[in-house]
């Protein structure tokens, strides 16, 4: 094998030759899509798109022009006999198989073969290969250049997110700029923009700067149609802005169009209780301790919060409030959203059974605005109170007896585990289990009250489950009609008393569940709340007046009505009423002369003053809501001085005047009659006078 | 004329000149008759050229004549054609029909009538062409559609679009919209029919919104009370004219006016409620005067313990309202501004006194429409002519036969939108249409119209019916060639063979 060492390097540098060639043209292709890309964003087409296309369709035109990949290894051998005179124009002979060559031709290949491999034989592609990156180098190079020159306008200090509003600047106009300068407590940093459509911050100070192409005598800004400042002589002027509304641009007499100024109005904190409810009670058992949590927003950061809790004690007239400021132990530091956490102790609050406490949260922003929660309320039942027979001596008792026995149940309990130490484990639980028995009397005593008829259920709900036999048609129907419903004792109670006798019940069950597993402490609690929520009840369905005696003086008949009054004066008073506001009239009338503006009627002297009139109330509109009401005045304007008008400009005021008049109510009126109504009139008249 | 008398002079001056010829030739056998064929031939001469008519008695049968109103037709002018074919005694009317007076001029032919199927579109609609301010503008109407898509139809008005409502595919639905204008005086709202995102139609509804009308009303209170206090300020307000009289002791009153002149109202008198729309009181003050009043057209609100109800009955010329709600004031208090509104203005528009207008007029048809007849039908509170002005161009007036009040005169509006007329010096205004407005309404209306026309015609059995005319008819003019032929044959012929014959015979 002489030739086979040449024969592999010609077939290796055939391959390499086809890969440089690839990476040329994939270099190439791709600097080309690059420096398209700004291009495509430009015209608004998907820059990556355009790259993945651009590029494609570049290298496929190389391909199909040169398909480098068709080479053969005889062309590669012509091409190094071309290249390297030291091959002697004998590549060609590596590729022929041995057999084939002849004596020379053997000679001359073994000759040559000592040149392989030859040294720096890629140099001209890898020249033509660094041309290529440096061409795609180039064009990420320009297409960075031309995305920066892009952005650059776009400087921090203009607000990129600002939506961009369409509006008419004058002609002599040649540049703007507005810097909002927003107040410290927002801690937003100075913006620009290129549009008068204004929206700042409530107490922001706005300048404006102003070039005009030709010299101007006068520049000055018309605020609200009635403001009036000069601009100096640099074209600036700034004004702090509090209130919305607007303003136009005034040069040399010529005016521009209305622009709003909207005020984006701080806030107060808003706050919002997660826990507790507003009204809590502490039912004996539990803990005297309230969780708070709260979340405070704002929009630009709080500075601080606080509690502000009223402890009230006592009772009747004896009774004593105690107010105290509780502080969150939080780090406000303007954040905008905090969620604070508090437990309120009620006993190092100084609270005793049956004291209440009342508590609100004030929160201030850093724009010292104040605001306040609603008032929470949180009580500790007062047990000795629950127990006293007071309320039930005054005779008005509607049922004494089971509720004697919730009374009965708790002191028997409290009893039970007062003895617990002395008695022997079967014995407490025997009791406490008899205690279960006499719970679960008394409430299915009460659930007849709702119903109930099944013991373990509450409120009588019930289910229907036997299949009824075919054919009986009252089963049947009582599948669908629920008959306890109908009955008597099913509005025994309002709905909302069921709801809180149901509820009583509920305890009682709970209460009868900690007996029954001999836990009487647990059942506590349980019969606690079931008392107070009865007396509650009781309290409820207890609405009378007490009686009072009062005598009055016998009437003597005689005497009535005989007094002498003709020295009593008869009042007379005579009014008209003075209607000083004409605007609601004008404003409806004006609505009909823009009616006859669109058939194409032109305004008349009155019908001027009546657009002055709308003109001036829009105005007043516009200034508290320029969004909603400057279009409409802009139109205004364009109506009172086009001479031809806009069907849309129309609308657009009729609208807004709509608007302004709101909801109309009705007045009476008279019916009318037409003249033929003599025709009847008479044969009525011919009627009665004839029977 | 000149020519045929020219014809008929040259004629005779021909026969008399062959007569004369006749005359002189020397051989005078056949005389007579040669003078006799001279004559004929130049008489026949002269019919060759001048044409002779003359008039024929001809039985026909009764034709008939299709006429659609919606396509072209074979000929222009359905009238004109009717005149030129005298034979056609029926008419087949397709189409919509015709208009009033176009089918009054068919009166004497049998018409039947093939309707197309009804148009698509808004049918039929109406609303008051004045209302008062603060009251509602009810438009009511029926749509057919006839098409497969669902049509919304909108009310828009004063920019902006005021109500909507959804009409199936292929249903006649009855649509009704309410809404209150707030403008006073005269506008233009539209409804537009739309199909998706395309507009079918829209329509013009003009109308005119009056100023609010001043009211008189007298409360009579047997005791002071908030009911009364609260409906006084409301009234006053509002500015009506109120006098108030509440009993203080025995024949001692408090007296207020409001908006109003003041007036003794210490007696309650058939004088003092001639200007008075309407009496509110309790039970306890009404009395036989009052009662009187109601008779004549007042109105009276009582206030009434112990009824259920509030209800409305007929009293002679009045209405008597009975309430037993006498504690309205706190929907007022509650700040039920609309609903208290609502409540008084149904009592008080149940109850009022009707204010008389002196004249008032209608526009037939429903749509007048520009360049076509429109009348305007007015009714009078005196028999005496009007003076009636479209557009400040005068109107004769025609008094009508039975009522002698109502009067009409007919016009021919010239331009679309509204337009003044003027009626006894008073302005009102009337809206004219374009063609193209309300064209299924109109349409319907023709429809409806010709059915009914058609319908109410006399009965007229027209089979194997003859027609008979008379005919106007023209002399061929072939008889007079075979006259001409015939006299200069014989004349040739008798100067050739007889003269001759009879000279040779002579010679």
């Amino acid at each position: 094998m002489l030739n086979a060492e040449g024969k592999n390097w010609i077939i290796r540098f055939r391959l390499k030759l086809i890969v440089l060639y690839f990476l040329k043209a994939l270099f190439f292709s791709l600097g080309l899509g690059i420096a398209l890309m700004p291009v495509a964003v430009h015209l608004g087409i998907n820059s990556c798109l355009a790259l993945t296309i651009v590029s494609l369709l570049v290298i496929a035109t190389i391909m199909i022009i040169k398909p480098i990949w068709k080479i053969t290894r005889y062309q590669v051998s012509n091409y190094l006999n071309a290249k390297f005179p030291e091959l002697e124009e004998s590549a060609v002979l590596f590729l022929n198989e041995e057999q084939e060559l002849s004596l020379l031709e053997k000679f001359q290949v073994e000759k040559i073969n000592t040149v392989f491999p030859i040294a720096n034989s890629l140099t001209t592609p890898l020249k033509k290969l660094g041309l290529s990156f440096f061409f795609l180098m180039m064009c990420i190079g320009v297409n960075h250049y031309l995305s920066f020159s892009r952005v650059i306008p776009k400087s921090s200090l203009f607000n990129a997110h600002q939506k961009t509003v369409k509006e008419h600047v004058l002609p002599e106009i040649a540049d703007f700029t507005l810097k909002i300068s927003p107040p410290a407590y927002t801690r937003k940093g100075t913006r620009l923009q290129r549009q008068f459509t204004l929206k700042a911050e409530a107490g922001a100070s706005v300048a404006w700067h102003i070039k005009t192409t030709v010299p101007v005598k006068k520049l000055r800004i018309i605020f609200n149609d009635k403001e009036i400042v000069e601009v100096n002589s640099h074209g600036e002027f700034s004004k702090i802005i509090n209130q919305p509304g607007f303003y136009q641009l005034e040069l040399d007499g010529k005016k521009s169009e209305l622009y709003p100024i909207e005020v984006i109005p701080d806030l107060p904190v808003s706050i919002k209780m997660i826990e507790p409810k507003s009204h809590t009670t502490i039912d004996i058992g539990q803990l005297p301790k309230v969780n708070l949590r709260v979340l405070l927003n704002d929009d630009y950061g709080i500075n601080d919060a606080y509690i502000s809790a009223t402890v009230s004690s006592g009772k009747g007239e004896g009774v004593s409030f105690t107010a105290k400021k509780l502080n969150f132990n939080a780090d406000f530091r303007g954040k905008k959203s905090i969620s604070l956490n508090k437990v309120l102790n009620l006993t190092a609050l100084g609270m005793k059974p049956g004291d209440e406490l009342y508590f609100f949260i004030q929160a201030t922003d850093n724009h010292a605005q104040q605001s306040r929660s609603d008032v929470y309320l949180v009580s500790i039942v007062d047990t000795t109170e629950l127990m006293s027979m007071a309320g039930m001596a005054n005779g008005v008792d509607l049922v004494p007896e089971y509720f004697r026995s919730q009374r009965q149940i708790i002191i028997d309990t409290e009893k039970l585990l007062k003895e617990q130490g002395v008695l022997t484990t079967d014995e407490f639980k025997n009791r406490s289990n008899e205690l279960g028995i006499d719970q679960k009397l008394l409430r299915l005593r009460y659930g007849k009250f709702l119903g109930e008829e099944s013991e373990t259920t509450i409120g009588g709900e019930h289910d229907h489950e036997e299949t009824p036999a075919f054919g009986d048609v009252k089963a049947l129907m009582d599948e669908y009609a629920h008959k306890h419903d109908i009955a008597e004792d099913a509005t025994f109670f309002e709905p909302e008393l069921k709801m809180q006798l149901k509820a009583v019940l509920n305890e009682m069950w709970s209460s009868e569940l900690q007996l029954r597993i001999y836990k009487p402490q647990e059942a506590l609690p349980f019969e606690y709340k079931a008392l107070r929520l009865l007396k509650d009840l009781q309290q409820k369905s207890r609405v009378y007046v007490a009686k009072t005696a009062l005598k009055t003086t016998k009437l003597k008949l005689e005497k009535r009505l005989s007094g002498e009054l003709d020295k009593i004066v008869q009042p007379t008073q005579k009014v008209n009423f003075e209607n000083t506001n004409q605007s609601v009239e004008e404003l409806k009338l004006l609505l009909a002369v823009l009616e006859q503006l669109k058939a194409g009627k032109l305004f008349n002297y009155g019908e001027r003053e009546l657009l002055k009139a709308g003109e001036k109330q829009l105005i007043i509109a516009a200034e508290n809501e320029p969004n909603s009401y400057l279009p409409a005045l802009k139109s205004l304007h364009k109506l009172s001085i086009a001479t031809k008008v806009r069907r849309y400009d129309i609308d657009e005021v009729q609208k807004a005047i709509q608007r302004l008049l709101g909801v109309e109510t009705l007045k009476p009126q008279a019916k009318t009659a037409s003249p033929e109504i003599n025709l009847y009139r008479s044969y009525f008249n011919h009627l009665k006078n004839g029977i | 004329m000149e020519f045929n008398y020219g014809v008929m002079l040259v004629c005779l001056a021909f026969t008399v000149f062959i007569i004369g010829k006749e005359i002189q030739r020397t051989d005078k056998s056949r005389l007579i008759i040669r003078v006799l064929a001279s004559i004929l031939l130049g008489t026949s001469f002269a019919l060759l050229i001048l044409p002779i008519h003359y008039l024929i008695k001809k039985e026909k049968p009764a034709g008939e004549l299709n006429y659609d109103t919606e396509r072209n037709n074979h000929f222009a002018d359905l009238n004109y054609h009717l005149k030129a074919h005298p034979e056609i005694k029926k008419i087949n009317i397709y189409g919509y029909g015709l208009n009033s007076e176009e089918l009054i001029k068919l009166k004497d032919f049998q018409l039947s009538f093939h309707p197309l199927a009804g148009p698509s579109g808004i049918i039929s609609a109406s609303w008051p062409m004045k209302i008062k301010a603060s009251e509602q503008l009810n438009v009511q109407g029926i749509y057919n559609n006839t098409t497969h898509k669902a049509v919304k139809l909108k009310l828009l008005g004063l920019g902006i679009s005021l109500d909507s409502v959804m009409l199936k595919a292929n249903t006649k639905l009855n649509f009704s919209f309410s809404i209150q204008p707030k403008q006073i005086g005269k506008a233009i709202f539209n409804i537009v029919a739309m199909q998706g995102k395309d507009t079918v139609s829209i329509e013009p509804v003009p109308f005119e919104v009056e100023p609010k009308e001043s009211i008189s009303v007298l409360i009579l209170a047997s005791s002071p009370d908030f009911e009364y206090k609260f409906l006084k300020k409301w009234l006053f307000e509002n500015q009506y004219a109120v006098a108030f009289r509440s009993q203080i002791s025995k024949n001692k009153y408090n007296t207020e006016f409001l908006n109003r002149n003041v007036v003794n109202l210490n007696q309650i008198h058939q004088d003092l409620l001639k200007s008075i729309d309407l009496v509110i009181c309790d039970e306890d003050e009404l009395s036989p005067e009052i009662f009187k009043a109601v008779n004549n057209g007042m109105g009276l609100i009582v206030r009434k313990a112990g009824k259920i109800k509030t209800d409305s009955r007929l009293y002679g010329m009045g209405k008597i309202v009975t309430t037993p709600i006498t504690s309205t004031y706190e929907w007022q208090l509650a700040g039920k501004l609309v609903e208290y509104s609502r409540f008084w203005s149904l009592l008080f528009a149940k109850s009022l006194r009707k204010k008389l207008e002196s004249q008032s007029f209608e526009i037939v048809p429903q749509w007048p429409t520009i360049n076509e007849k429109a009348r305007l039908i007015l009714s009078l509170s005196d028999t005496k002519p009007p003076l009636i002005a479209v557009n400040e161009i005068k109107i004769a007036p025609r008094q009508n036969m039975e009522l002698p009040f109502v009067w009409d005169g007919v016009f021919w509006p010239k331009t679309v939108g509204w337009t003044n007329i003027s009626i006894n010096q008073k302005t009102e205004s009337i809206y004219t249409y374009e063609v193209e407005d309300w064209i299924a309404a109109k349409k319907n209306a023709k429809l409806q119209h010709t059915a009914n026309f058609v319908a109410n015609q006399p009965k007229r059995d027209l089979k194997d019916n003859k027609v008979e005319t008379v005919i106007t008819e023209e002399l061929s003019k072939w008889w007079a060639f075979i006259v001409f032929l015939a006299t200069i044959s014989f004349l040739w012929y008798e100067k050739r063979f007889l003269h001759l014959r009879s000279r040779d015979r002579t010679s």
